[in-house]
């Protein structure tokens, strides 16, 4: 009995009325047939059946005669008779609209059939398919249509949902009410969709958000790395400029007939073995002097002030060049002064850090130098013959030993295989360039130094090969001396391999705790000075050991201590004191490329170094450079990207 | 920006130290210089090669770079000049190159700036076709073998004996 969904929106609907459209729990109820309390929904109905079955008007309005539909016979008496009397129509047409809303239809029939009607050419049949004679029952089956209201839509659907006091309803009705509401979003769907939307929506805007913070994070970072890299250039430049008018004062100085240590400032006319005792000592007085007046002066020497002025131990200072902190050598003239007076050793960048010592005696050619302890095995890679015979050459003369491959892919196979002390490496190779090779070998080995050898010294190419991982740049064609500064510069605080693993098998009783972060390139030693006041103490121990002749076992110990650091699956940890180590380190603090500034105490000893000096004064003087560098070590630790040797 | 050819043929502060190196190995010196007169030999022969066939400037580049190294290394420095500039030119890094007048005339002190010289020296540097790259180097490498003969005699001259 309940209609088809087709059919009821086939059906024609007429909208005007009251109850539009709202569909209720109560019409519900109605709308189930077998639910047989009637609600009075449909008064006009039974109204017009009580009106058919008393066969009131006869002549004006009754059943036909199968039973099945009514006719109106004649409408104008209907109208002026019935309607006023049973119903609230005032016309006819109005009767008739209220039939069509409970779907009466009116019986259509053509021209001829109206003619030959029994009822009358202008009667009016309607017809209902419950709405029979005699069937009161059926009649709880007509019901009001729904009409389709244009107003129920998705943004109203609550009004869908919400159970309504609407009261003439029938199956239609719900039907076409289902209908809507089937084809509609339920509103908690809705809100949920819209619900998602919105968390989308803002996870959108989030993700904008972020990426553009991430953007602009990126931008900020790359601004600032090229600050960096700009400053780094510009101290670069600063530091260049000062080099020069260091060596310009330097050569000024001499040319004044004011003597320079060699290893600050070799001047072309002097002769190696100018290196006087007299001088010595005398800069020894003169030492305690400049040491004063430096300490004063700039607090980036402080820790030198706790330094106890023995002569000796200043004179030992002064043989090794210690680095020291620029801005006093800039800002001090005292300092400087004194220093040039006492004939300085400040390290040149032209020339090799000095060795006092050990150089003296096996190198008598190295008027100026640092220690350099012999037995290191170098690596050479490079392609050219002639270059190979030379480097190779100079390395032997400095007590290396070297082995020579030819090419990238044969460096980086040697280094899987074997340990070196130092690397020197060609850029431009057959195979595999220098600077790959050398990435690929910071892969499985990050400590072995690397030193590039290359006649391309622009500024981006040095970039590019430090980020590669090498250590360092020796501009070709480099000089003995370039050379010799390169390996005193990554070389001269450490013990070479191979005496490591000797002495390995003998000193296994002092393993003290190594405190010094020793760089690699023993640059970066500056902070083990730390002690520098240690270094004072012991600086005849030190002493000894740059004599480093003699086997002590202290001087051996101290250096495989910082050696440690850079390899240190080879060492076993025995350095013995860390004091003996603040005052190696302190030697070794300068770095041959930093510009040697007016190192006070070391200006007294400069004079034992210069060459000539009695062995012992040498290694006396040798150990205790005390200076402190942790002014300098902010300059050291950026050194490799400043010292361009030859530019 | 091309440097300046150099007056002297010889740095003699570097050859010098090496020679010094003979004092514990007589004759050190003199093999390594005459090691570089073949390998110069050699790497000319070779350019010369590769001018006539492959027209290949990245080799040339190589070629250049690689005997640049060794002379410079021995303070051969007109040599290592040249080079250079036959580096640069298979790098197409510069298009020019200085007339052999100009390079003769470098030699006796007569410093003409060889960027007055060269034709055209520009910041932007035109990429040109190869083969005027090419043709460049082949005068280079006149040049670099001129000035070998140069070193070659003067080297003879200091150790007196032809090498």
């Amino acid at each position: 009995m309940n209609l088809s969904n087709d059919t009821d929106i086939s059906r024609p609907s007429t909208s005007a009325s009251t109850n539009l459209g709202i569909v209720n729990s109560a019409s519900q109820n109605n709308g189930n047939n077998n639910n047989t309390i009637k609600a009075p929904s449909n008064d006009f109905v039974r109204k017009l059946f009580g009106i058919l079955e008393r066969c009131e008007y006869p002549d004006i309005v009754r059943w036909t005669e199968k039973g099945e539909s009514f006719v109106v016979l004649d409408t104008g008496k209907f109208t002026t008779q019935i309607l006023p009397n049973h119903f609230k129509h005032s016309n006819f047409a109005s009767f008739v609209r209220q039939l069509n809303k409970y779907d009466f239809h009116k019986v259509k029939k053509s021209p001829e059939e109206r003619q030959n009607s029994q009822y009358g050419e202008l009667s009016w049949e309607f017809r209902h398919p419950y709405f029979t004679i005699h069937n009161e029952e059926a009649l709880d089956n007509i019901k009001r249509k729904t009409t389709v209201q244009k107003k129920i839509m998705l943004d109203d659907s609550t009004v869908l949902l919400k159970p309504n006091s609407g009261t003439q309803t029938g199956t239609e009705e719900r039907a076409g009410a289902n209908l809507i509401l089937g084809n509609a979003v339920t509103k908690d769907k809705f809100n949920l969709l819209k619900r998602r939307v919105d968390r989308l929506q803002k996870d959108l805007d989030s993700a904008k958000e972020e990426s553009y913070n991430a953007k602009l994070e990126f931008q900020k970072l790359n601004s600032k790395y090229n600050t960096v890299v700009e400053s780094l250039f510009t101290f670069k430049t600063v530091n260049d400029n000062l080099m020069n008018n260091f060596n310009i004062l330097c050569s000024v100085l001499n040319n004044r007939g004011i003597e320079l240590p060699p290893h600050i400032y070799q001047d072309p006319r002097l002769k190696q073995n100018s290196g006087t005792q007299q001088q010595a000592q005398a800069a020894t007085s003169a030492a305690t002097q400049a040491t004063t007046s430096a300490s004063n002066s700039t607090a980036g020497m402080s820790p030198m002030q706790n330094k106890p002025f023995d002569p000796l131990n200043s004179a030992v200072n002064a043989m090794v060049p210690g680095p020291v902190p620029l801005s006093a050598s800039l800002s001090n003239h005292n300092a400087v002064n004194a220093a040039a007076e006492l004939q300085l050793p400040l390290p040149n960048m032209n020339h090799g850090p000095t060795i006092t010592t050990d150089k003296g005696d096996k190198l008598p050619e190295t008027y100026d130098s640092f220690v350099l302890r012999e037995g290191f095995h170098v690596l050479l890679v490079e392609d050219d013959a002639v270059c190979i015979q030379l480097c190779s050459k100079f390395l032997r003369k400095y007590g290396c030993t070297v082995e020579v491959v030819t090419d990238g892919l044969a460096a980086i196979s040697t280094l899987e295989k074997f340990r070196y002390d130092l690397v020197l490496m060609d850029i431009v190779m057959p195979n595999l360039d220098g600077a790959t090779a050398t990435s690929i070998v910071r892969s499985f080995d990050i400590h072995t130094p690397i030193i590039a050898m290359t006649g391309n010294i622009e500024d981006q190419d040095l970039i590019t090969y430090l980020q590669h991982g090498m250590n360092d740049i020796l501009a070709k064609p480099f000089t003995k001396d370039d050379l010799h500064s390169m390996l005193i510069r990554y070389l001269r605080d450490r013990v070479p391999l191979i005496k490591q693993q000797e002495q390995r098998a003998h000193a296994t009783n002092e393993h003290h705790h190594h405190h010094g972060s020793t760089a690699d390139n023993g640059t970066g030693t500056g902070t083990a000075n730390g002690n520098s006041g240690g270094g004072v103490n012991h600086g005849s121990n030190s002493g000894d050991n740059s004599n480093g002749n003699g086997p002590h076992s202290v001087d051996r110990n101290g250096y495989a201590s910082s050696e440690a650091d850079s390899q240190p699956e080879l060492l076993t940890r025995s350095q013995s004191h860390s004091q003996m180590q603040g005052s190696l380190d302190d030697t070794t603090t300068n770095p041959p490329g930093v510009p040697p500034q007016s190192l006070p105490p070391t200006s007294g000893q400069a004079h034992g170094p210069g060459r000539g000096v009695p062995l012992s004064t040498t290694a006396s003087g040798h150990s205790s450079s005390a200076v402190s560098d942790h002014d300098v070590k902010g300059l050291v630790d950026d050194e490799p990207l400043l010292k361009k040797q030859r530019v | 920006m091309m440097s300046a050819i150099p007056k002297e043929i010889i740095n003699w502060s570097i050859l010098n130290e090496i020679v010094s190196m003979d004092e514990d190995d007589p004759e050190f010196s003199k093999g390594l210089i005459i090691q570089f007169m073949e390998q110069a030999q050699t790497t000319f022969d070779k350019m010369q090669t590769i001018l006539h066939t492959t027209k290949d400037l990245g080799e040339l580049d190589s070629l250049g770079h690689f005997l640049k190294g060794s002379s410079a290394a021995l303070g051969l420095q007109r040599i290592a000049w040249v080079c250079e500039r036959i580096q640069n030119l298979g790098r197409k890094h510069e298009n020019s190159f200085p007339s052999s007048e100009v390079v003769r005339a470098s030699l006796f002190g007569n410093n003409m700036e060889p960027s007055s010289a060269a034709s055209v020296e520009s910041e932007n540097m035109p990429q040109l076709d190869d083969s005027v790259y090419l043709g460049l180097i082949g005068e280079a490498l006149q040049e670099a073998r001129n000035e070998f003969q140069l070193a070659k005699l003067e080297l003879s001259k200091y150790y007196g004996s032809p090498l």
